[in-house]
């Protein structure tokens, strides 16, 4: 039987320990939307056993739910697990009662250290800060969001307020800025163009959609802030669906958009090309001649439940093999780039010292794969990186989904990719 | 302990600067402001001093609207009372003129500390903190990277990086004005909810601009800085790469 707000509140005030902040945190946890599902816990360690850094944290969740329990919340704002999450939906994707782990019991704990300044890592203030004033985490003029467009090779177009596309692409501030992700985003622009969609870019008027910087990570006013903006920008547009690049933006909108009042028919770029696979497979004629391996980016994967679209997609290449990794679909190795860890290397490397992204490139070798298949932006430098460390150079590719489509249907080349 | 922080508000170099049509300033539609670093870094120091020993932290801001926000920020980060000077754009980057308005305002105060940045990205000199010192005829010591006071209130004990890797430790009577360095911990996050909190309850004292004084400097012209020289790669092979050497020495009569 499920344990009550207000008695687990009593029990602990009747303590009379150190259960005055508990109670404020757990107050706070009451008022957001499955927050009470904290109090379900059953202490059965699945969370922790399936945490990719648990065997790292002094607080595994299980044990941080033991530790509100036994009132003592300070405990957990002193421990460095908070910052350890990286937001792979592991622990609630396998909690057998529900409990919304990384987005309220991790969200929360930060939210609270955020407030008070104090043990929270440098080098995520410093991405907060650049979201905060730029819209996004590199600290790039908001103003050249759309300076990739110039180098397109074709017309992108871009909606200002009061023009109207079936689709608006959400282009995301990786696929905006990353040179390496430019790449892919333009790639996704000519197959878009190929396949005569009628879309459209916000262009400058873009920022951050707010997932990978914030719901998970506590800076709840920043994402609220991202969101009102958005939510306004997107309100000047006609458009009947949103097309994303980004997993995380595709999170932020189907869950956070549109309990917040801003219902988006959203899709993943993965799954918005996969219902036209009939049509993308007809013109492709280059072979891709490789054996390909897919990973499963967290957002899409456990948090959204998209497992086959990019598998659909990869099969329309000719000459692509797809082989699996061992750990794939629900089971996948995180990148350990999502919940601000991307900003988080550093802390994360001195206290794990084995990046999850290293883990994942050897596991991707040992298939035999010669291309590492993405569908999530931030996947590219992170993989790219953790295979010049393993020295898998030469050996092993990460590509973008997009790129490969294009390569396949022949819109790679000239001016850009 | 009271301490006032000046919070100058300087132009983003992230964002594209435009040089108006007057040819000497930029131009204002399109300056997005920031505040200075170096002031960043002295609000972190005043924020330290009064963690550790208690204070009255003020802080200062000179410039448009935009320097409001400023002060919320500083605010939400726990300045406990926020002053904001009105100064036309044009007079933003002269230090003689900003001294000349923070001072008889500070003077009447009676800060014990005056700190801002050492140095100010959009200013003619980096003598703001002097400038202040002089009009108060307090002393001035700038390049700070620590500091402590004596729990009397009489004097600091200061840090200063001098070139060479030296570290000078100086007693400094107060009231005295510095330019600080960096303080010695980074400048803290606060979180964007406490920033519009601020905001909303912020209550600014406005200090009006005084008459102008006749600035000593003028900026007369203000250009985009080019590379005058360029570097030329040869392509090629070596024979090519070769005479193509020879030509070039030849063409310009060397040999």
């Amino acid at each position: 039987m499920v344990v009550s707000a207000e008695s687990l509140l009593v029990s602990v005030e009747g303590q009379g320990t150190a259960g005055d902040a508990t109670d404020e945190f757990l107050r706070r946890m009451l008022k957001l939307p499955m927050g009470d599902k904290l109090l379900s816990c059953i202490q059965c360690g699945m969370c922790s056993g399936s945490c990719p850094l648990g065997y790292a944290m002094d607080f595994t969740p299980r044990k941080m739910i033991a530790a509100l329990r036994a009132g003592r919340v300070d405990d957990l704002y002193r421990s460095e697990s908070i910052w350890l999450c990286v937001a792979c939906f592991n622990c609630t994707y396998r909690c057998p009662v529900g409990v919304p782990i990384t987005d309220r019991l991790i969200a929360g704990l930060r939210e609270e250290l955020l407030g008070r300044g104090v043990g929270v890592p440098p080098e995520l203030q410093a991405a907060f800060e650049r979201t905060s004033r730029y819209g996004n985490p590199f600290g790039e003029s908001a103003k050249k969001r759309d300076a990739w467009t110039k180098d397109a090779g074709m017309e992108v177009p871009v909606l200002h307020e009061g023009d109207s596309a079936e689709v608006l692409w959400w282009v995301g501030c990786f696929g905006s800025y990353n040179k390496r992700n430019q790449k892919d985003t333009v790639a996704l622009a000519r197959i878009l163009k190929a396949l005569d969609v009628d879309f459209g870019i916000l262009g400058s008027d873009e920022r951050c959609s707010g997932d990978l910087r914030c719901t998970s990570q506590g800076e709840e006013g920043l994402f609220d802030v991202l969101y009102q903006h958005n939510a306004e920008e997107l309100a000047k547009r006609k458009f009947k669906e949103v097309l994303v690049g980004d997993p995380h933006a595709y999170n932020a909108f189907n869950k956070e958009y549109r309990r917040l009042g801003t219902p988006l028919d959203v899709s993943h770029y993965t799954q918005f090309l996969a219902e036209r696979a009939a049509d993308i497979k007809r013109r492709s004629k280059k072979e891709i001649t490789a054996k390909v391996a897919y990973h499963d980016s967290c957002c899409l994967g456990r948090r959204n439940g998209e497992y086959e679209a990019p598998r659909t997609l990869l099969e329309t290449v000719p000459g692509v093999r797809l082989v699996e990794m061992p750990r794939n679909r629900e089971n996948a190795l995180c990148c350990g780039g999502g919940g601000g860890a991307n900003w988080l290397d550093s802390y994360i490397w001195q206290r794990t010292r084995v990046p999850l992204a290293m883990q994942r490139v050897q596991e991707a070798a040992k298939t035999g794969a010669e291309i590492l298949a993405i569908s999530c932006p931030l996947e590219v430098p992170r993989f790219e990186d953790a295979i010049k460390t393993a020295g898998l150079e030469g050996r092993l590719q990460v590509r973008e989904i997009s790129h490969m489509l294009a390569e396949a249907m022949g819109l790679n080349g000239g001016a850009r990719p | 302990m009271k301490i006032a922080v000046v919070l100058r508000q300087v132009p983003d170099v992230v964002e594209e600067l435009v040089i108006s049509d007057d040819g000497r300033s930029l131009s204002e539609d399109d300056v997005m402001y920031l505040t200075n670093e170096a002031d960043d870094h002295a609000l972190e120091e005043a924020l330290v001093l009064k963690a550790r020993a208690g204070a009255q932290v003020t802080a200062v801001s000179a410039g448009g609207d935009e320097a409001k926000e400023a002060l919320a920020t500083a605010v939400a980060k726990g300045a406990d009372e926020a002053i904001h000077v009105a100064v036309p754009f044009e007079h933003r980057g002269d230090n003689a003129r900003l001294a000349s308005v923070l001072g008889p305002m500070m003077k009447s105060a009676g800060y014990d500390l005056i700190l801002t940045g050492v140095w100010a990205a959009d200013q003619m000199d980096a003598g703001l903190a002097g400038g202040l010192a002089t009009q108060l005829s307090l002393p001035y010591v700038g390049g700070l990277v620590s500091m402590s006071l004596d729990p009397n209130g009489a004097h600091a004990v200061v840090r200063k990086e001098f070139p060479g890797g030296r570290l000078g430790v100086l007693e400094v009577s107060l009231p005295a004005v510095f330019g600080i360095q960096s303080a010695e911990q980074p400048p803290r996050y606060v979180p964007v909810s406490k920033v519009l909190a601020a905001k909303k309850a912020l209550r600014v004292r406005e200090q009006g601009e005084p008459p102008a004084v006749a600035a000593g400097v003028r900026a007369s012209k203000l250009v985009k800085s080019g590379s005058e020289a360029k570097a030329e790669m040869l392509p090629g092979a070596v024979p090519q790469v070769a005479e193509a050497i020879v030509r070039i020495l030849r063409e310009r009569g060397i040999a």
